[in-house]
């Protein structure tokens, strides 16, 4: 079967298999789009059904439409507070990787010093940590601040982010350095040439970097769950995930409660899919 | 200050002009630029990187008393001892070599496949992508509610679909046997696009004149395929086994929320979060979790070693 598939690495020439080898991957992509979308249906129409009729399972499509579940999910379960930490977490933890990303990034990538390769090698090595080795410590080092049960604590472990960092610099080392010389020839100031020169053209490595940090950030759950105990200081996902405690194979609001989660993350993702494809494609080539 | 970007000078200066070369560095204004990037940035690391790494050696090694974490007692080795005479530890290690086993298994020929179909096809190929890709971008708690929904054992839609077509049913995630690959299933399904967005990249920088020369030769699409695509994909696809096996060994929420019987989704992940919030034992935790690191460094050597191509192009 995948004979069909292999021939041509450029995608502009047809296959020379005929038109079994044309049709037969659209096929297999549309299977896999279907398998894609599929479960989130499921999901979208379960939410408006009743408990009776999710359990029983025999519709595909609401036999009546019902927005309870939702109601009762926002009432109920705090997840209108849950929705406004997950944002403010999100927002902080993204801007500040921005800046501190696009900032080390450019500085890694075009200024000269002792010890710069020593110290990007290090930065880097921290990647290689499993989160589960700093897991005590670093809840530790955010307790000894005060900021255990804080969404500050979760903000301050979010500022920099060394994936951020590699983006950036890998990004930052294709900018002509002519373009930062006439700056200076110029007499603009360090601060002019990057915030007016640099960032611009850093636009779409920023943008993807901002909605990769941005859907982690609100996706993230591991951590959340260790720092933030108090049930109006919790983010969606840890919410999302108390459902299942509280409400025992109640499907209908398990399905409403990831609309809510699940809703403006496919928005972001609509809106940026383009760099975010594009971003990973970068890492993945240079890594 | 021309042309060059200096920071400070590196070449080693004659005594007497230290003080002069620090006085240049300090006037420069790339200097004070690096510095006042660079300072927070760098603290921020010792802080919240380097210092919980260094923590976490220490919390290893003593006997970490709650109270008073400064007296904790030094005792060696002790808690890795304690952890590999702990039998739930073994559990977690095979439960979590298994998981990742079917995930690796399952996910990288199954990508390679839908990377080469979206290589063949022009148009459209955006479209399928971001489709595929969008079950990575949805939190991972959602995804495992709505698998909870999906693979109910009585009236969920994965077994009316079996019953349907005629098939047994499974008991998915609740049954002590079917939870490991279903579980791995969903992960499968959940990251899928990514490997696919990575092994596409790597696919289309492969220069046409390969395939052109093969073809010249009288190569097949299968030894083209074996000969040229393979080789050439060396990279990508080492990057890809090392992300795969580093990522479904720290395999968390999944076995978290989906709610498999009994303890047949207990990763080692789990057993570090239990073992620390729940029993309060940091010390234990971060032994284990030590454990789990030694483990991926060396696959990931193992993989470097063994997978690394040995051409440049």
């Amino acid at each position: 079967m995948q004979k069909a598939v292999i021939l041509p690495a450029t995608s502009a020439r047809p296959l020379s298999l005929g038109w079994i080898g044309r049709i037969f991957p659209h096929i297999i992509l549309l299977f896999l789009t279907f398998t894609s979308l599929m479960p989130f249906v499921w999901m979208f129409f379960g939410s408006f059904k009743t408990y009776v009729e999710i359990t029983a399972g025999k519709t595909f499509l609401p036999a009546h439409w019902t927005f309870d579940n939702y109601t009762q999910i926002t009432q109920r379960v705090g997840f209108p507070q849950a929705f406004l930490n997950t944002t403010m977490v999100a927002v902080g933890v993204t801007l500040a990787t921005l800046i501190t990303s696009a900032a080390a990034g450019y500085v890694f990538a075009k200024y000269r010093f002792w010890g710069k390769e020593q110290v990007f090698t290090v930065l880097l090595s921290t990647m290689m940590v499993p989160f589960a080795v700093v897991l005590v410590p670093l809840y530790v080092t955010v307790a000894n601040l005060g900021l255990a049960d804080k969404l500050t604590g979760i903000i301050v472990t979010g500022l920099c982010s060394t994936f951020g960092i590699f983006l950036m610099r890998q990004f930052m080392e294709s900018i002509p350095n002519d373009l930062i010389d006439a700056g200076r020839i110029d007499g603009a100031g360090e601060w002019w040439i990057f915030s007016r020169v640099v960032l611009p053209l850093a636009k779409a490595s920023l943008s993807a970097l901002a909605v990769f940090t941005f859907l982690g950030s609100w996706d993230s759950y591991l951590w959340p769950l260790v720092v933030l105990t108090s049930p109006e200081n919790q983010t969606l996902p840890l919410v999302l995930a108390g459902l299942r405690n509280l409400y025992w194979s109640r499907y209908e609001l398990y399905a409403a409660g990831s609309m809510l989660t699940v809703l403006p993350v496919m928005i972001v993702y609509m809106a940026a899919s383009k760099y975010f494809v594009q971003g990973i494609a970068m890492t993945g080539l240079k890594g | 200050m021309a042309t060059q970007t200096v920071l400070s000078h590196t070449v080693p200066a004659p005594r007497r002009n230290l003080v002069s070369t620090l006085a240049k560095t300090l006037r420069k204004p790339q200097f004070w630029f690096g510095f006042i990037v660079l300072f927070p940035v760098l603290a921020w690391y010792i802080w919240f990187a380097f210092g919980p790494v260094l923590r976490a050696f220490w919390m290893a090694t003593v006997k970490y008393d709650l109270m008073n974490p400064q007296d904790s007692k030094f005792v060696g080795l002790q808690n890795f001892q304690q952890v590999f005479s702990y039998p739930l530890f073994w559990i977690s290690v095979q439960r979590t070599i298994t998981f990742s086993l079917y995930v690796y298994v399952g996910t990288l020929p199954l990508a390679l496949f839908v990377s080469l179909c979206l290589v063949a096809v022009g148009q459209g190929r955006n479209f399928y992508q971001s489709m595929i890709f969008l079950p990575v971008v949805v939190s991972y708690v959602a995804i495992a509610l709505l698998f909870r929904m999906l693979m109910d054992p009585q009236n969920g839609q994965f077994n009316q679909i079996l019953r349907a077509l005629g098939l047994p049913t499974s008991l998915w995630v609740t049954g002590p046997n079917s939870a490991l690959p279903s579980i791995a299933m969903v992960d499968i399904w959940k990251g899928l696009g990514f490997h696919v967005v990575i092994i596409t990249a790597g696919l289309l920088g492969i220069p046409a004149e390969m395939y052109d020369a093969a073809k010249v030769d009288g190569a097949g699409p299968w030894h083209r395929f074996r000969f040229v695509t393979i080789p050439l994909l060396g990279n990508t696809l080492l990057l890809e086994s090392v992300i795969m096996v580093a990522g479904t060994l720290q395999a968390f929420t999944n076995g978290e929320v989906l709610g498999c019987a009994g303890d047949s989704c207990f990763f080692i992940s789990r057993l570090v979060y239990a073992e620390a919030f729940t029993n309060l034992r940091f010390g234990f935790a971060t032994a284990s979790a030590f454990v789990l690191f030694v483990f991926i460094l060396v696959l990931t050597i193992i993989q470097v070693r063994s997978l690394k191509p040995d051409w440049q192009y």
